[in-house]
Order: C-alpha cells, then sequence, then structure tokens
C-alpha cells in the first residue's frame, strides 16, 4: 500500500488535516460554531467551482471563498441575534456562486463529485505540502492562542470582562476556520467536513477532564479515522469518506451508549447510598 | 496594593434611558462599598461603566495609580453576574481559575503562574475541588471560582455583581466572609453589587442604594433610613429593624396599582416572594 505514491500522499495529508480538524473542533463545538463549519465547506465548494472555471489549484479558490465569507460573517454578524440570518444570507450568495461557476466551467460529474465528497486519493506533490504548511500554521495559532481562545470559548463574559480583544478573537477564529474547512474539503469532501470537525470533539468531550486533554483525544480520534478509513479504502475500493465518517459515527454512538451506561450506573450507586 | 477611584458626575444612558444620573463617588483604597438597588437600577451598569464595558455619556472615572483600560492592565477583578458555563464541557475547575492569568500568547503555566493560581483558589476557599469539572460544581462554589478567576490577575479593586445571588443563606454568607476576607486581609477595594441589604450592611464600610438613575451614599445607617430612601424613590418607603435584620418596605404607588416589598430579600416590584 506504502508503495504508491497516492497513498503516501494521502496518508501524509489525512494526518496533517485531522489533527488539525480535531484540534479545532473542540473550540467549534465550545463557541457553538457547528453551523458556520457546515457553511464554509458549502462555500469551499463554490470555491472550487470558481477554480475550475478560471482554472486556478482548487484549494486557493476554496481559500478565498471560505475567507471572504469568514470576513463577511465576522463584520455582520458580530450581535447573536444577526450571525444566523447573515451566516444563511451568505451561505446562499455564495452557493448560488457556485453552481454559476459549475454550470460555466462545463466540467465532467465526477469533477463536481470530487469537489462535493474529496480528494485524498488523487492529491498531489504540490498538494500535500501546501496542506501540510497551512496546517502546522492553523495549529501553531492554536497553541499561541490557546489561552486567549479557551478563556473567550469557554467563559465569554468573563473574557470580556478580563479586557480581551474579543472582536478581534471572534473574526480570527472565523478566519482560521475558514482556513481549516478549506483543508479539510480536500480530504473529506464539501459535503462530509462535519465529520472531522465536530464529531471527534463531541466524543472527546465525553471521555476526558479537561480543555487540553479533549484536544489531544479529540485530534487522535479524528487522525484515527482517516488513516483507518484511508487503508480500508484502499483494500475495498469504496470511497475514503464513507468509511471515515462510519468509523467517526461508530466511535461516537460507542461513546454514548458507554457515557449513558456510566451516569444510569452513578445513579444507581447514588440511588443505593441513600437508601 | 489597594487602589481608589473617584468618580464625578457620572452620566450613562443607554437605549435612550437615563440609568446612571451625575452620580459622584469616592472609593478610598481599601474600602468595602456595598452597592445596592432594585432590579434594573443600573447598578450592573455602574460597574460596566467602571469596566469601560459601556459608554459614559458625560463625567469622569478616575483610577488612583494606573489606568485599566490600558491593554494587559490587570488593576480591575470583574466577576460577572451571569456567566455561559457548558456544563457538559469538561472544563476543570483550575483551569477555569488560570484563565483571569494575564498574559495572552503563552500556553502554558510558568511557576509563577500556578503560585497565583493556588494562592487564588486558597483564598477563596476553593482548592478542594480544582479538579472537578466546572459543570458539576455548585452555585456557591462556581461564585467561588468566578472570584478566584477574577483575583488571580492581582487586582487593586474587585468588582463583583451580586456573587450571593441564587445562593442559600449558609453558602450566601459563606461567601460575603470569603469577599471580606479578600478586602480585610489582602487590602483590595471591593465594590459588591446585592440585593441582600443584611450581608451589606454586616461587612461593606459604606453603601451606595441607587435607584430610578438617582443615589444616595454613606454608611448603612446614614442610608438605610425612612426619608433617605423615601426621597430617593420618590414614594413612602419604611426602614424596618426586625431583631438583627433590616428591612426596607416600599409601597410604590404605579400602574398595577399600591405594591408593598421587602426590599433586601427581593425587588421592589414583587410582592409575594418574601424571605428574610
Amino acid at each position: 500500500m506504502f508503495h504508491y505514491d497516492f497513498m503516501q500522499h494521502a496518508f501524509i495529508a489525512g494526518t496533517f488535516v485531522a489533527i488539525m480538524c480535531g484540534a479545532i473542533g473542540v473550540f467549534v463545538i465550545a463557541r457553538g460554531l457547528s453551523f458556520v463549519a457546515h457553511t464554509f465547506s458549502h462555500i469551499g465548494f463554490s470555491g472550487a467551482a470558481f477554480s475550475m472555471y478560471v482554472g486556478i489549484d482548487p484549494l486557493n479558490g476554496m481559500l478565498f471563498f471560505t475567507c471572504a465569507s469568514a470576513m463577511i460573517i465576522g463584520r455582520l454578524g458580530i450581535k447573536k441575534f444577526r450571525t444566523e440570518s447573515v451566516i444563511s444570507v451568505v451561505l446562499s450568495v455564495f452557493l448560488g456562486l457556485g453552481l454559476l461557476f459549475l454550470s460555466l466551467a462545463s466540467k465532467q460529474a465526477n469533477a463536481i463529485s470530487s469537489l462535493l465528497f474529496g480528494t485524498v486519493l488523487g492529491i498531489s506533490t504540490a498538494a500535500v505540502i501546501k496542506l501540510a504548511i497551512l496546517s502546522t500554521a492553523v495549529l501553531g495559532v492554536l497553541v499561541f492562542g490557546y489561552k486567549m481562545l479557551s478563556f473567550d470559548s469557554f467563559d465569554p463574559v468573563g473574557s470580556q470582562a478580563a479586557g480581551l480583544p474579543i472582536r478581534f478573537i471572534s473574526v480570527g477564529f472565523l478566519l482560521l476556520l475558514s482556513i481549516a474547512t478549506a483543508e479539510a474539503v480536500q480530504i473529506v469532501g464539501a459535503l462530509l467536513v462535519f465529520t472531522l470537525m465536530t464529531i471527534p470533539a463531541a466524543i472527546a468531550q465525553r471521555l476526558t477532564q479537561s480543555i487540553s486533554q479533549m484536544i489531544f483525544l479529540a485530534s487522535f480520534l479524528a487522525l484515527v479515522g482517516v488513516l483507518l478509513g484511508l487503508v480500508l479504502a484502499f483494500y475495498t475500493k469504496a470511497p475514503v469518506s464513507f468509511f471515515i465518517t462510519t468509523i467517526e459515527g461508530i466511535m461516537y454512538f460507542i461513546t454514548l451508549g458507554w457515557s449513558a451506561r456510566r451516569e444510569h450506573r452513578l445513579i444507581r450507586k447514588r440511588q443505593t447510598a441513600i437508601l | 496594593m489597594a487602589s481608589g477611584i473617584v468618580i464625578k458626575n457620572l452620566n450613562v444612558n443607554l437605549g435612550g434611558n437615563r440609568i446612571l444620573q451625575d452620580l459622584s463617588l469616592t472609593v478610598k483604597p481599601g474600602e468595602f462599598i456595598g452597592i445596592i438597588g432594585p432590579n434594573g437600577a443600573g447598578k450592573t451598569t455602574f460597574l460596566k461603566a467602571l469596566l469601560g464595558m459601556v459608554p459614559v455619556e458625560s463625567g469622569t472615572i478616575n483610577f488612583e495609580g494606573g489606568n485599566p483600560q490600558v491593554p494587559g492592565s490587570s488593576m480591575l477583578g470583574y466577576a460577572a453576574q451571569s456567566r455561559q458555563i457548558d456544563e457538559e464541557i469538561p472544563l476543570r475547575a483550575w483551569d477555569f481559575v488560570s484563565f483571569g492569568l494575564p498574559h495572552l500568547f503563552r500556553p502554558w503555566l510558568t511557576q509563577q503562574d500556578r503560585q497565583k493560581v493556588r494562592e487564588a483558589m486558597r483564598v477563596t476557599d476553593s482548592e478542594r475541588f480544582a479538579d472537578k469539572a466546572i459543570g458539576k460544581l455548585s452555585g456557591g462554589e462556581r461564585q467561588r471560582l468566578f472570584i478566584a478567576q477574577a483575583l488571580v490577575r492581582n487586582p487593586q479593586i474587585l468588582l463583583l455583581d451580586e456573587p450571593t445571588s441564587n445562593l442559600d443563606p449558609g453558602a450566601q454568607e459563606n461567601l460575603a466572609e470569603v469577599v471580606y476576607s479578600i478586602n480585610q486581609k489582602l487590602g483590595i477595594t471591593v465594590l459588591l453589587v446585592s440585593h441582600d441589604v443584611n450581608l451589606i450592611a454586616k461587612y461593606a464600610h459604606r453603601v451606595m442604594y441607587i435607584t430610578n438613575g438617582q443615589h444616595v451614599l454613606g454608611t448603612v445607617k446614614q442610608v438605610l433610613q425612612s426619608s433617605v430612601l423615601t426621597r430617593l424613590y420618590g414614594a413612602p418607603v419604611e426602614v424596618l429593624n426586625i431583631g438583627s435584620k433590616i428591612v426596607v418596605l416600599t409601597s410604590a404607588a404605579n400602574n398595577l396599582g399600591t405594591s408593598l416589598c421587602l426590599h433586601g430579600c427581593c425587588e421592589p416590584e414583587v410582592v409575594n416572594n418574601v424571605s428574610l
């Protein structure tokens, strides 16, 4: 399996993107931005359609579109009551543009399918390098902005009172998320970015005792899903995204069942102690 | 080191409503000021004006020995009234307190940082649940953490917005003792907003009563008098001493008819929610 260049590329790119998605996913969940991550992935699709039309690297188009939409949402949607409507409008406009570019580009159905469901097995060396650099940059910002981002994500009232630059943090995180989403679209596709952004973090939330543990476990679980998905896809010829989403989904439901049992046992233990 | 505040003719308008009107107050370093008044009177707005979180229409606020608006300043410590804490998030009490440390770009804690967190938790008697998830803690335990987070910055002035609300009487008393010991032992200036006039009366050096955009300031005995509060409310108010407790009765003629309230335990508008 590792004799093939395309598999080596897939493993390297998948590793970087999975670790980054797991880590950023913790903050996506804490800040309640799952819908925004979903929005960015669809906007990324439009960006890729635009790239097809003008003939540039799809990642560049995705980054351009997702970053532009992050700035718009960040600028217009600061007030909570306005955020959802701004996101919906931005998503609609960018999706409309995506459809336009797709029809203008007149590419074949498999190109569209790649955009929607990922292209990790056909990734070039240059794209791997680009993904590795971007992922490392995103992780670097997460490491050095960890304190500010954690404070603002888990205790927004406290962070504002402590004088943190909350507007800068909000817009900065949206930009970071837009970059991460554009990268993840390459691996799992526009429709399934949710998988790596939210499921590992949601599992880790139930199994860990601290934020740092949650970040490490979420990254590890995202990595397990991606690597195992690649191996299974290689031997079965079924789509990688299918395996990644299925593995993450199974892990989530197992965790959910296990935590429910644990809580049930705790309640019974308490009841016994009272009696 | 404690700091004082000199506030002159402070006016704050929010949404076209005059919230604070010509408020003047000099807070001495190390003083414990209790701020009381009915809901919506402007108590939280006053604290937010000090923090620079709401715009001031006119007037001046001068802090002795520094400017808390300078980025990175840890002059003020603030524990807000309500916090959005997700109960499912595995956020340890220790981590929550360490959020308050003033450094921004360093992801790890130094030995000195750890010492500060330990000290803030010791002072607020919250060390025993340092490793527990904040979502699993009681209201009183969380309030101790909110104060510890504000304290970990080594502030000169501590602003506390209703830290005792939603706590049972025992927990209220314990928390008030913690705040009092912070003021007395660490010498930190404290401005405490509370609905509980008796708690304020027991610990505060001076009291500021805010209502209808007006305020009155003085010692507990000076402020909590029928004549003073009647003038402030513009309606008959009676202050009673029942045993060791102070009870403020307002008879406010309004559109709903005449309402009777025991202030200090409930808002003046509430009639049937009285506890002593």
